[in-house]
């Protein structure tokens, strides 16, 4: 990459320091800004930069305000059988061609279709970007002497084909959930987030979609040649993508299952550890239509690792056990919310201290009684607080979340753990979903279900209904 | 450390004049005075002195030696019974079928061999543990008669003779020693390993509170399927010294005909199959309360002492196991030809007979002076040491049945030859009479909590300021700087307990560096006592002993070097954090989880 050093140092010379914020590293004021400002001709790629959106949920194309002219909308219009498909889509790349055949404002087609691709589907799909890529007249662009090579050669025509790659880039899943799991940050994964402003946002974020592949290597080559922002920007994905792709240490299925019974087998599998947990189907859901009048039956699903039905026997019967919930659990776009069996932290008076019994190791001592009378300088441990939580004994999710469903958990539970028809349960229900509590009491004072993700929710619920 | 090098640079000087002597502080040990075996009064305690840095050289110096009587008469003993075994049993059968022959037995028994160490009293042999390790190595040709008897006399009838009462010795022993009552061991059970306080098996007291009413399974029992005694261990309720009821262990004298005992059908197991292993069920067996071995509850004691007891032998039988192979494979080594040469012209095929030697070496000498530490009076304490013969011996017959194997090749992998059997036959050693997992951790806790007990109180006197401590100290410091003592490296700069050492139990992977180490240095020792008393007597080829004596004390001298430098918590050659996170890592995910090599990412 030296070339490229060497470019940014004569800019830096010939432009100062004004220009260099338009480099990549030092998009962040810009991004801001220049929402409202002019097209500049250095800081055309940032005026796409709002339909950047790194939260899980695909971005909705008609929120986003539309800046450029709407050239070519009518080539996307749905045609006569209305199907917005990959066929659909091709089908308005080839007749742009046909349209101009010298290709005139070409770079704001280009612009439109990428704002269009989710619409039909295909924003996933790589041979379409590098379609896509194709629309762009050959060799035109490409710098033929140091000069141009130093100065942005066709400033905006790399910028667009930048902003293809980036939305390649974008549609890489990006799995919160690493904020979560606590995965270690890379310093790669420093570098990159720091150079994509977009991303600061997210600690830490994952991208597993579409890779650029030798053909967009060779697009880009014969558009803008090897020294080009646009190639720059491919050999950084090849670079990075490639590394970021495995980072999540605990994957999710990109295409989460359908069913809400297998979604919910599939999330608690992922929130427990243990891999011996059993998952216990302790209700299917009934379709409302086949039993009629009587009322639907919600899904239940339930974990129990052997530990935790230990622990659970173990416990003082004469305390309480809560069931717990519903607590949200994100799932790419979706969110999912279950439900636990938990109970207090037993007071220290009462924990049993675990005794080594004396005869217990039929081989080797299981301590050593050794007096080392050690003081405070022995210590090499740090300091540390830790506060425990009450036992969790088990997980649930279920279609519903009111109290008569979750009666019949504990009673499937019960199957397994007698010790639950003595002890005493309590449900300590959230009215909504977690932390959408507040803004819909405060927004609307509406009823739990009616924030906006717990649409999601409601979905789930409905389906079997509809089904 | 400078022990190991004591020890190795005494082998290395071996072969000019034994120069151990004068490495060592006394000054001279070989004075050629023949010392009675029996009249040493010094308890044994070589092993867990060995965790103080100290060599406690009366115990070792020089290698036990039994007297001429003794010797002619475990000769006349030995020449039958290896006439006997080389002539009329046929282990090929043994372990194709599955079942050692009848008349194979009774010729066992009438020979004496079901009881070897019983007191003649109680009709036995009454042999010492030196003659029954000498014996052990005409048995071990065959690894299902072995375990047979083993099971039967180092383990089964091993509590009557150990804490049986009078009644107990003259009722069961002479029918136990002459062969027509075959014993067995019951501890085992399917969740009860080496976890005595999982049992299940419980015994409970009669109303008339004359009899035990023992109930519960058992599985692996040896000779479940032929034992008309066993000895069992079963949880019964024992009142407390503060008057709670608490749950113990209690061994029982439990014969089949009282009924309730069952058997369930032999195992298939991967070696010695012509020994019977089976599960034992009890169900109601009336147990009268004067077949309780030992005292109420105080089953567990008698277990370990038990198991402790039962381990040396295991060094003799398989050097017994190592002789014959060497003279197997040596066979087919010099008349095989390859390429006009014979294969014992190799020198690949060299270094495996070398290495098969030295570990028979090593291990006899091991056993034998463990065999004469065991015979002294009293009952010394000779557990660690025992535990490290067995390590050493059945992981060196791994390697070295596995070498044999290999000398013959293809033909090692057939079932025509016998290696194929040994092979199968030993890999049971490495697990029965405790996993050499555990036995690492029980030899190197045992001795660093006897190491731990007096170095503790020697810092408390040292706190306390007690002056002739802290001159004691000091002068052994000053005496250290001379050079003249030998310090093992095991106690840390100052000569005291590590603070870390309060969560050693579960530094498994330290423990077991501590134990190679230990039983290094004890093969040492045995390798260098042997080898200077047969140059002392001038045995024949003890120059051949002189080599391997050298070669093992070089070998194992780098080992402990290695060993010790890994027990440096952040030295580059410990591991353990790595160790502990890989697995951890594939512990949670419970499979291999890197990528396969042909994986792409783009």
């Amino acid at each position: 990459m030296g070339w490229v050093q060497a470019s940014l140092l004569v800019r830096g010379l010939s432009r100062g320091w004004g220009s260099i914020c338009s480099t990549a590293l030092s998009r962040a004021a810009t991004t801001q800004v220049s929402l409202q400002a002019p097209r500049g001709l250095h800081c055309s790629a940032v005026i796409h930069k709002d339909d950047v959106s790194l939260v899980p949920r695909p971005p909705e194309p008609q929120r986003k305000p539309i800046k450029v002219p709407v050239l070519h909308e009518e080539l996307f219009t749905p045609s006569a059988t209305g199907e917005k498909d990959k066929a659909s889509f091709l089908r308005a790349l080839r007749s742009f061609e046909e349209h101009s055949v010298r290709k005139r404002g070409h770079v704001d087609f280009i612009y439109l279709a990428l704002r269009k691709m989710p619409e039909f589907g295909v924003e996933r799909d790589l041979s379409v970007y590098n379609l896509l890529l194709d629309v762009f007249p050959k060799e035109i662009f490409r710098p033929r002497n140091i000069i141009q090579r130093i100065f942005v050669h066709y400033p905006r025509q790399q910028e667009c084909g930048i902003s293809v790659l980036e939305q390649m880039e974008r549609y890489a899943q990006v799995d919160l959930e690493l904020l979560c799991c606590g995965a270690k940050p890379v310093l790669g994964l420093l570098i990159y987030v720091s150079s994509r402003p977009e991303c600061w946002d997210y600690s830490s974020f994952i991208c597993t979609g579409v890779m650029p592949n030798t053909e967009t290597e060779f697009l880009l080559t014969q558009i803008f040649g090897r020294t080009s922002y646009p190639m720059l920007k491919f050999l950084r994905m090849k670079l990075w993508l490639t590394r970021f792709k495995n980072i999540n240490p605990y994957p999710v299925p990109r295409d989460l299952p359908q069913d809400p019974l297998d979604l919910a087998k599939l999330s608690l599998r992922r929130m427990e550890p243990d891999l011996s947990a059993k998952v216990t189907v302790y209700q299917m859901s009934l379709p409302s239509d086949s039993t009629g009048t009587d009322p639907i039956q919600p899904h239940i699903v339930g974990i129990q690792s052997p530990d935790q039905q230990a622990a659970l026997a173990r416990h003082n019967p004469s305390k309480p056990v809560f069931v717990e919930g519903p607590f949200p659990l994100w799932l790419r776009n979706k969110c999912v919310y279950y439900h636990i069996l938990r109970a207090d932290l037993p007071l220290p008076e009462e924990e049993k201290v675990e005794e080594i019994p004396e005869e217990w190791n039929l081989y080797y001592p299981m301590k050593l009684d050794l007096e080392y009378s050690r003081s405070g300088w022995d210590n090499y441990e740090f300091d540390l607080d830790e506060v425990t939580e009450g036992p969790v004994f088990a997980m649930c999710m279920a279609g519903a979340h009111d109290q008569a469903t979750l009666v019949k958990w504990i009673q499937g539970l019960q199957e397994t753990n007698p010790i639950l028809a003595q002890v005493p349960v309590v449900f300590r229900l959230a009215r909504s979903t977690g932390e959408l509590l507040t803004t819909s009491r405060l927004e609307e004072q509406s009823p739990p279900h009616g924030s906006p993700r717990d649409q999601e929710e409601d979905a789930l619920q409905a389906q079997p209904q509809q089904g | 450390m400078s022990g190991c090098g004591f020890l190795s640079r005494g082998a290395a000087a071996l072969a000019a004049a034994a120069t151990a002597v004068r490495a060592s502080r006394v000054p001279r040990i070989f004075t050629g005075t023949h010392r009675r075996l029996h009249t040493s009064l010094q308890s044994c305690s070589f092993a867990k002195e060995l965790f103080l840095g100290n060599i406690e050289q009366k115990g070792v110096f020089p290698f036990p030696e039994i007297s001429q009587d003794e010797l002619s008469e475990i000769n006349q003993f030995v020449g039958p019974v290896e006439r006997f075994f080389t002539e009329e049993v046929d282990s090929r059968k043994i372990d194709q079928e599955g079942k050692i022959p009848v008349d194979t037995l009774e010729k066992l028994k009438s020979l004496g061999l079901f009881g070897i160490q019983v007191p003649e009293e109680y009709g036995g042999l009454g042999l010492s543990n030196t003659m029954y390790a000498r014996l052990g190595e005409i048995i071990s040709m065959d690894g299902s008669i072995t375990v047979t008897l083993a099971a039967h006399q180092a383990i089964g009838l091993k509590g009557i003779i150990l804490v049986g009462n009078e009644e107990q010795k003259a009722k069961y022993l002479p029918k136990l020693a002459s062969g027509e009552h075959i014993a067995a061991f019951c501890l085992t059970e399917p969740a009860s390993g080496s976890d005595a306080a999982s049992i299940q098996t419980r015994a409970t007291l009669s109303e008339d509170k004359k009899y035990f009413i023992l109930n519960g399974s058992k599985v692996w029992i040896t000779n479940g399927g032929l034992a008309s005694i066993f000895t069992v261990f079963a949880k019964t309720e024992v009142v407390d010294s503060d008057g709670s009821i608490k749950d113990k262990i209690t061994a029982f004298i439990v014969e089949r005909d009282f009924g309730g005992v069952t058997n369930g059908k032999p195992e298939e197991k991967l070696g010695i199959r012509g020994s019977n292993t089976c599960e034992v069920h009890f169900e109601n067996t009336r147990v009268p309360v004067e077949n309780v071995l030992g005292e109420v509850g105080g089953g567990f004691k008698v277990a370990m002492n038990i198991l402790n007891s039962g381990r040396f032998s295991m060094g003799s039988v398989v050097a017994g196991m190592l002789k014959k192979l060497i003279e197997l494979t040596a066979e087919y080594a010099c008349t095989r030809k390859q390429f006009n040469r014979n294969l014992s012209e190799f020198g690949l095929i060299q270094e495996k007979f070398a290495l098969m030697a030295q570990k028979a070496y090593v291990m006899e000498s091991m056993t034998y002076l463990t065999a004469g530490m065991l015979d002294q009076p009293g009952f010394p304490d000779c557990s660690i040491e025992a535990a490290m013969v067995k390590v050493f011996s059945s992981e060196a017959a791994w390697q070295c049945v596995s070498e044999a194997l290999q000398i013959l090749g293809g033909s090692g992998y057939m079932k025509d030859y016998p290696y194929e059997r040994f092979l199968r036959d030993s890999r049971i050693l490495l697990i029965f009479e405790g996993t050499n997992e555990i036995l690492r951790l029980f030899i190197a806790l045992t001795g660093l909590q006897h190491a731990g007990r007096i170095l503790t109180s020697r810092i408390k006197e040292l706190k306390r300021g007690n002056v002739t401590v802290v001159m004691e100290s000091i002068g052994r410091k000053l005496r250290d700087s001379l050079g003249r003592t030998v310090d093992l490296g095991l106690t840390g700069n100052l000569g005291v307990v590590h603070p870390s050492l309060g969560t050693i139990v579960e530094e498994q992977l330290v423990l077991k560096r501590v134990a190679n180490i230990l039983i290094n240095l004890y093969g040492m020792t045995a390798v260098l006592s042997r080898a200077s008393r047969s140059i002392r007597i001038g045995l024949p080829n003890h120059d051949h002993e002189v080599l391997l004596a050298n070669m093992f004390c070089v070998e194992a001298y780098f080992q402990n070097l290695f060993s010790l430098s890994q027990l440096d918590k952040f030295a580059p050659e410990n591991m353990d954090d790595q160790i502990k996170k890989v697995s951890q890592q594939i512990l949670e995910k419970r499979a291999y989880i890197c990528a396969h090599p042909l994986n792409r990412t783009s």
